[in-house]
């Protein structure tokens, strides 16, 4: 039998130990860091119950890692060829032990399948009937959040009361999509024709904000299809819950006077009060709420996590001067007429903005992002989203507007289209939508 | 290098079967699941269209914007079944002549696997004719492979097995020109055998189409 | 060991062995056809690489914009794809070809031109695939393809047709393959080598065959209705017309699930030939090894769903699945606690080949264990389709099946060119493999476990990923130095490697019985094998002494074959004397005596023929055709189809007529 020298490699094994050592001090300064989106955050029930399970599967593995690893390692320190060893006998198997490698898993797997099964079941029993009811729709590459009690649309936030069972109803509108809040609970998948059921109790005892995503592959802006979940007091959500069924500042006037009252209410900008009288009817509701009631998680309370930094896209510019001069009055025209809003969009109480192609835009100016969680919704990214979303984020439906943007959908640059100034307009009349 | 000199120029094989019979086994097998695929997927589609025509029921307005009958016609479609069923014994035939070509009780007839290999490949060909007609008359009552989940999975559940009766066919086209050609005898009956397999292969198929797609509502 | 002064690979080159272009392009031998697999799934490997490396180059940091959104979806879906059916198959399909014959004492395949069709359709298919690069249209649905994204109304252009049509064309590749494996192992064994003497990597070889038969058809029929409808217009995908877009979805995990096994088992059954060489004892319960090989296979059909679990199949299928997944990790458990035990008591030889063998007993632990995690619905929720699930499937094929093939590539090189690898560039390159796969995939757990989905082109800065991210980049970067390495070594060892000898480990399986590399017929007498480690049996007689033996021959001494009794044809090759084929003193005799051709043995080779690459060619061309459909050029794209399917038929003509070998009726 032909016998190799034992190799001996200090130059490598030495390059080897320093890497591991290196990885092992990444790895825990990567543990000390702040992770938003753990599963391991408690926040609802479906949460404990997994980690529960994941208590169970994490401990098993650790063993089951050890022994094995450990049995090998010193399987392999300890049979090394040593020059001069006599053949080794050769046993070429051991009933005994076989059958112990075989009964030992198996007990541990019966230890993981019987919490496992009875986890299956409870979490998806049916929810309780008292729960809140949201109806998810996953569109190409945004979320639609339906709350049929409260007669609420909205796109890509989600309030939650702390302490109310939830119970989502998923829907698709095209491709398969997937739910999930990490730090509330496991996903489910958004099916085509198919309808989805996921609940849980939010029961964190502070409001809190959290990030979610879409976790099925469902095209190009599959990365770019985020949400945020809100979790606050119930009375907290009652208050929103009944803002956001409210019309559109502005809109509550007769239907056929909607929009010039619209512009009219919007006529004082950054104001969030009303300035003329023809608006004070739609105003006084929203206006009090603003002051008295829980419109929106605050923004100063956000934390950073969950305040989108993506950068602008090379190329785009907008004149930032023309913000915060702009004109809502003209903006609420804009968005019927040249602006071609309402081919996609809602306003509620704006007979003339009933699409249902985009997310709603009611109280656009209550959500903290826009573009499905990609950009903060601020004056800067409204303008720059409205000029070219295109560009902002690529084949999205929302059209390039801005005039002589190239669409890089359409392949065409735009003769006509929107100049910086009434953008800016829009902007500011899209900010009044608190 | 070992001296000793080869006995043979191929060892025999370890079965004692030829290799293509094996062969034919794995790649029926195969074909097994191809066609529970197709036949599952039909299955999972039943009563899923949204529009007529369907395979049992009629359907009527409102529903669909005209009247429309059941389109399955399972008298057509048995005489069919019992012709594919008669090309399997005639394939039987075939095989057991070429096996014992020149045996007693195989001269005349019998051994005639011309004749056999004839009438298999006719009724194999008058099943595609069934089958050509059964898919115009479809047509022309508004089931196209476009129609409805139902015409989809249908046309290529059907199609598919047709195909493997065209190929079929060609293969004992192909026998018979070669039987013509130079006679098979027993030394060529894995040829026969192999294609027999085959031809009877895709005859199950089609009984468990027909009872699955046709008989059951 | 011995170093001959003459390299045994060339002593008989100018007899028999055959070059240039020519001869490679009308191989029919198994060996060189697994040779062409070996190099082309290596170039492939480095493409696939490269897909990866931009990958993780835009996800180094938080919001990177090395690549669009659209290029990434394409790099990931090729990468994907690449790796599963352009590399690690292929890489698999070459120790088929290479070991299969050799392993069980055949002097080819069953049909060899039906494995060089094999072949040339898997160049022609993998190119076809690839072509789409050129365009800048690569496929960019996922490896895994979920109706409806791949349905014309959402993606209109011609990535999706690439990959369809490539992975149909690839599909014919690996059946025509496995059909001619299962017919060589179950029909073209030597004397004696009974099944359960067959080496462990036939056996897993022999499993996988199986695997593949039954489980392409249904990918095959998935991808039919989706060209169907992308082509034809049919509705099997059409939400509007009520189609279930989980149809896709089964049908597809039926055959990827066992896919997976496909990939594992041949790197299974690679290293349980290595680390009985390596460490000088037979492998530990081998009648368990096999049993657990079957089963892994057979549970493997039962568990598709659990890839599912998020799509909401009710609590029902849910458990059943769950508990079927699970059961798999017992047999895995075996195989791994079998292989330790291999070892245990062993004389251990850490060459690199060992190394490799080893670091897939380790590191696949890691990725069975996170298996078992994801077995468990609730919480395979918060796993699926996040980095951790990632992480798994790379310890599972990167750790797992590609560290196998690294470890048969290192262990099998001599046979297959009479020289070694360098072992110390070998340790460079398992070194750097070895930390580069820890470092890139040990951290996705974390990335996953902490909200990170896959499949997403950039991500936030702010979510705590970006550690891991950045450790997965640098690791992704240290095992492409590793690589380059070993390709590197296998360049330079082709010509300049240490000269092999027959059996340079002290193997106890037939291929090392033959000359290295082996001549065209393999065996110049074929030998007759009484236990399962019939070179030990020869060579070192006392290792074997408690191995179960048969005397003479075995069973089929009584088997029947064309009427003759068999027995006869086994007397003069007994077991023991080197006059039954195995001959102890091979190496010196194969370096002092040039080796006999087969005209001069009086063996009948197949002629070499070009006809199944024509095939192949045209076979590949004639699906091409149909994507011309989307270029509105139906009757062009019709034309094609018709032209090309008649070249194809007058190949195959040719190539049905044409004799296989002189002398062969």
């Amino acid at each position: 039998m032909p016998v190799l020298t034992r190799l001996r490699r200090p130059g490598t094994r030495q390059a080897g130990a320093a890497a591991l050592t290196v990885a092992l001090a990444l790895l825990l300064a990567a543990c000390g860091q702040n992770h938003p989106e753990s599963i391991f955050h408690h926040r609802t029930d479906f949460n404990r119950d997994v980690d529960y399970l994941f208590k169970i599967l994490i401990w098993a593995g650790t063993i089951v890692f050890v022994v094995v690893e450990g049995i090998l390692v010193w399987t392999l320190i300890k049979f090394r060829h040593r020059p001069g060893q006599a053949a080794p006998q050769h046993v070429h198997g051991n009933t005994a032990l076989e059958i112990t490698w075989t009964v030992i898993p198996l007990l541990i797997l019966i230890m993981i399948a019987i919490p496992t099964v009875r986890t299956i079941f409870k979490t998806q029993a049916k929810a309780r009937s008292d729960a809140l009811q949201v109806e998810v729709i996953g569109h190409q590459w945004w979320w639609e959040f339906r709350y049929p009690q409260y007669n609420v649309v909205t796109a890509n936030e989600l309030y939650l009361p702390i302490g109310r069972t939830v119970n989502f109803t998923l829907h698709s509108a095209d491709v398969i999509h997937s739910f999930w809040v990490p730090a509330l609970a496991g996903k489910r998948d958004v099916v085509s024709n198919h309808t989805n059921y996921l609940w849980y109790t939010p029961d964190s005892t502070t409001a809190a904000v959290f990030n979610g995503a879409c976790v099925e592959y469902c095209g190009e802006n599959h990365a770019n299809m985020r949400f945020k979940a809100f979790t606050v007091s119930p009375a907290d959500f009652e208050s929103w819950a009944k803002h956001q069924a409210e019309n559109a500042v502005g809109t509550a006037a007769p239907p056929a006077t909607t929009a010039p009252a619209a512009a009219a209410a919007a006529a004082a900008p950054g104001t969030k009060t009303p300035a003329t009288p023809a608006a004070t009817v739609a105003q006084a509701p929203a206006a009090q709420v603003t002051q008295a009631g829980f419109i929106a998680y605050p923004r100063d309370s956000i934390p950073s996590y969950a305040i989108p930094q993506t950068p602008y896209p090379a190329g785009l510019t907008f004149d930032d001067n023309l913000l915060g001069h702009g004109d809502p009055a003209n903006g609420a025209k804009l968005v019927v007429g040249q602006g071609a809003c309402l081919g996609c969009h809602t306003i509620k109480g704006n007979p003339m903005m009933v699409g249902v192609v985009g997310p709603n835009l009611t109280h656009i100016a209550s959500r903290t992002t826009i573009a499905a969680g990609l950009y903060p919704n601020d004056a800067q990214h409204l303008a720059r989203w409205i000029k070219n979303a295109r560009v902002m984020k690529p084949k999205v439906l929302m059209l390039t507007l801005g005039m002589g943007q190239y669409d890089p959908v359409a392949k065409t640059t735009m003769k006509s289209g929107l100049t910086d100034q009434q953008i800016a307009d829009i902007v500011a009349y899209l900010q009044t939508l608190k | 290098m070992a001296t000793a000199v080869a006995t043979h120029a191929h060892p025999p094989t370890s079965t004692g079967l030829d290799h293509r019979k094996i062969a034919i086994w794995a790649f029926i097998g195969s074909e097994c699941m191809l066609f529970a695929s197709l036949i599952s997927t039909y299955l999972i589609y039943k009563g899923r269209s949204v529009v007529g025509p369907f395979p049992h029921e009629a359907c009527d307005p409102p529903k669909c914007a005209t009247h429309l009958h059941a389109i399955l016609n399972i008298p057509v479609t048995s005489v069919s079944t019992f012709v594919l069923l008669m090309s399997s014994l005639a394939m039987v035939l075939a095989l057991a002549a070429v096996e014992n070509r020149g045996k007693p009780g195989y001269e005349g007839i019998m051994g005639s696997s011309k004749l056999w290999l004839l009438v298999t490949a006719i009724l194999g060909t008058t099943f595609l004719g069934f089958q050509a007609y059964e898919f115009t008359s479809f047509v022309h009552e508004g089931l196209t492979i476009r129609t409805n989940l139902f015409g989809s999975s249908f046309f290529t559940l059907t199609g598919f097995h047709g195909a493997h009766v065209t190929a079929g066919v060609l293969w004992l086209v192909t026998l018979l020109a070669i039987d013509m050609k130079r006679g098979l005898g027993p030394k060529d009956a894995i040829l026969v055998d192999i294609s027999a397999l085959y031809w009877h292969f895709v005859d199950v198929v089609w009984i468990a189409i027909f009872t699955l797609v046709y008989l059951i509502h | 060991m011995a170093t001959a002064a003459v390299s045994p690979a060339y002593a008989h080159a100018g007899a028999s062995e055959k070059s240039g272009v020519w001869s490679w392009l009308t191989t029919v031998d198994h060996k060189r056809i697994g040779a062409l697999y070996l190099y082309t799934a290596l170039a492939w490997f480095a493409i696939g690489g490269t897909e990866a490396l931009i990958m993780r180059i835009q996800l180094q940091g938080p919001n990177g914009h090395v690549v669009s959104a659209d290029t990434f979806n394409q790099l990931f879906t090729m990468h994907g794809t690449t790796m599963i059916f352009l590399v690690v198959m292929p890489l698999s399909a070459a120790f088929f070809n290479f070991l299969i014959p050799l392993q069980i004492g055949a002097r080819d395949v069953a049909f060899p031109r039906l494995n060089a069709f094999s072949y040339w359709v898997y160049l022609f298919g993998s190119l076809f695939m690839n072509s789409s690069w050129l365009l800048g249209m690569a496929p960019n649905g996922g490896w895994f393809g979920y109706a409806p994204l791949t349905t014309m109304a959402y993606a209109p252009g011609l990535n999706i047709d690439f990959w369809m049509l490539g992975l149909q064309i690839l599909g014919i590749s690996s059946l025509a393959a496995a059909f001619n494996f299962i017919t060589t192992i179950i029909n073209m064994r030597a004397p004696g080598m009974n099944l359960m003497r067959m080496p462990m990597f036939t056996w897993m070889a022999f499993v996988v065959q199986f695997l593949l038969v039954l489980a392409f058809p249904v990918i095959t029929i998935a991808l039919v209705f989706l060209q169907f409808d992308r082509f034809f217009g049919t509705n099997f995908y059409t939400m509007t017309a009520g189609a279930d877009p989980l149809l896709w979805q089964h049908l597809f995990w039926i055959f990827g699930h066992p896919e997976v096994y496909i990939l594992i088992l041949p790197a299974f059954g690679l290293v349980s030939e290595i680390l009985p060489t390596f460490s000088s004892k037979p492998i530990f319960g081998y009648p368990v090894m096999v049993y657990s090989g079957i089963l892994i296979a057979f549970l493997g059909f039962g568990v598709w769903a659990h890839h599912m679990f998020a799509v909401g199949m009710g609590p029902i299928a849910d458990s059943v699945f769950s508990v079927t997944t699970m059961l798999i990790a017992i047999p895995t458990g075996v195989k791994i606690f079998n292989w330790i035990f291999t070892m245990w008591g062993g004389n251990l030889r850490f060459t690199v080949a060992m190394k490799f063998a080893i670091s897939l007993v380790a590191l696949f632990t890691i990725g069975g264990i996170s298996g078992v995690m994801h077995a468990s619905p609730p919480a395979d929720l918060q796993q699926t389709d996040t980095y951790f699930i990632v992480a798994h499937f790379h310890y599972v094929l990167v750790a797992g099946s590609l560290m196998g093939l690294w470890g048969g590539i290192y262990y099998y090189f001599p046979k297959i060119t009479g020289r070694k690898l360098s072992e110390s560039i070998g340790n460079w390159h398992f070194w750097l493999t070895f930390i580069g796969v820890n470092l890139t995939f040990m951290p996705m757990h974390w990335s996953g476990l902490y909200g990170m989905p896959r499949r997403i082109y950039t991500y936030d800065a702010g979510q705590g990923w970006h550690i891991f991210n950045l450790m997965s980049s640098i690791g992704a970067y240290i095992q492409a130095v590793g690589v380059i390495i070993g390709f590197w070594n296998l360049f330079r060892s082709r010509k300049n490697g240490e000269i092999a000898g027959d059996d340079p480990w002290g193997a106890p399986t037939l291929e090392w019985s033959i000359p290295s590399p082996p001549p065209e017929y393999n065996f110049a007498v074929i030998p007759t094998v009484t236990s399962r480690y019939p070179l030990w049996d020869v060579k070192s007689p006392q290792l074997t002494a408690e191995v179960p033996h048969s005397k003479h021959g075995d069973e089929r001494n009584d088997v029947q074959v064309g009427g003759k009794h068999v027995a006869a044809f086994h007397d003069h090759l007994s077991a023991g004397t080197p006059e039954g084929g195995i001959n102890p003193n091979a190496k010196q005799a194969s370096t002092k005596v040039p080796l006999k051709t087969a005209e001069q043995l009086g063996i009948p080779m197949p002629f070499p023929t070009i006809k199944p690459l024509f095939v192949a060619l045209f076979m590949t061309f004639m699906f091409g055709s149909l994507i011309l459909i989307h270029k509105d050029k139906t009757d062009l794209a019709i034309t094609g189809v018709l032209v090309f399917a008649a070249a194809m038929t007058a190949s195959l003509y040719l190539w049905l007529t044409s004799p296989l070998e002189p002398n062969h009726t």
